[in-house]
């Protein structure tokens, strides 16, 4: 078995980037039933999606930067080239939207929302748009993902026998 | 919602409030910025300068950004109820907008 530090950061940062989807997921299902008994259990959902958002974009920002240039190259060569050019740029820069509402929403969850209407629909608004966002950077992630591996099936039926 | 013994309202606290803004705000921020930086290789040059990498340094002028104008528009006056209600609309508009906006910015050019 041959697993390189590229690996491990790359499975690391997508397996906290669900985390952090799921754990909106759940602050959204705690504030549909906001009441005094779920109010700490609701932050604790919301400051945990910002600490996991926060944990991906570090990960995902070391792999990005140190080595996602090799795959890059390679995607570009390949069949799809799209997987990067509207993919990956779409999917690294909608992220910070889903970083900046994950902050957002632990601030936002520190209000009574059993009490405030408005503070109650600003917190399953942006847990939702977290949630979406997410899936969708997810999905982004699967298309990149397989136009690395479509560029190596290209490249090795070049390779004469 | 269990609200049985609780009186519920339409306000919140300025803090939220203003981040609300805020976030919005700096989502669209961060999609003109995308989109400037893609435009314009002067800029992304620069960018690459100041944080190592454009997208760090992109990453941190939003968060600063973020960061900023939530702590300017908290201390402002409280905004109405009224407006207060909007801020959930307002920021999911910005989001769909902003999403969108990438989508279809790299899609094109």
């Amino acid at each position: 078995m041959n697993i390189s530090n590229s690996d491990v950061i790359l499975l690391a940062h997508s397996t906290f980037g669900v985390f952090g989807t799921l754990t909106a997921l759940w602050t959204f299902v705690e504030a549909l039933n906001a009441s005094e008994r779920n109010m700490r259990r609701t932050r604790a959902a919301a400051t945990l999606t910002a600490f996991f958002m926060g944990i991906t974009w570090i990960l995902g920002g070391y792999w990005y930067v140190h080595f996602y240039p090799a795959d890059r190259a390679l995607i570009l060569k390949g069949p799809w080239p799209f997987a990067h050019t509207i993919f990956m740029e779409t999917k690294e820069h909608l992220f910070y939207a889903t970083l900046i509402l994950a902050i957002f929403l632990a601030i936002a969850a520190r209000e009574k929302l059993y009490a405030s209407a408005a503070a109650r629909k600003l917190v399953l608004c942006t847990a939702l748009l977290i949630v979406l966002t997410g899936l969708a950077i997810e999905g982004a992630g699967a298309v990149i993902n397989h136009g690395v591996r479509v560029a190596l099936m290209h490249s090795t039926a070049e390779v004469p026998r | 919602m269990n609200q049985e013994n609780a009186q519920v309202d339409q306000t919140m606290s300025k803090t939220t409030a203003g981040f609300a803004i805020s976030a919005a705000i700096t989502v669209l921020f961060n999609t003109v910025l995308a989109c400037t930086k893609d435009a314009w290789p002067a800029l992304l040059k620069l960018m690459n300068r100041i944080a190592w990498h454009n997208w760090i340094t992109q990453g941190i002028a939003d968060l600063v950004l973020f960061i900023l104008l939530g702590l300017l528009f908290s201390a402002m006056k409280t905004s109405p109820e009224k407006s207060q209600s909007r801020l959930a609309s307002f920021l999911t508009v910005a989001v769909i907008v902003s999403g969108l906006g990438l989508f279809v910015w790299y899609a094109i050019f």
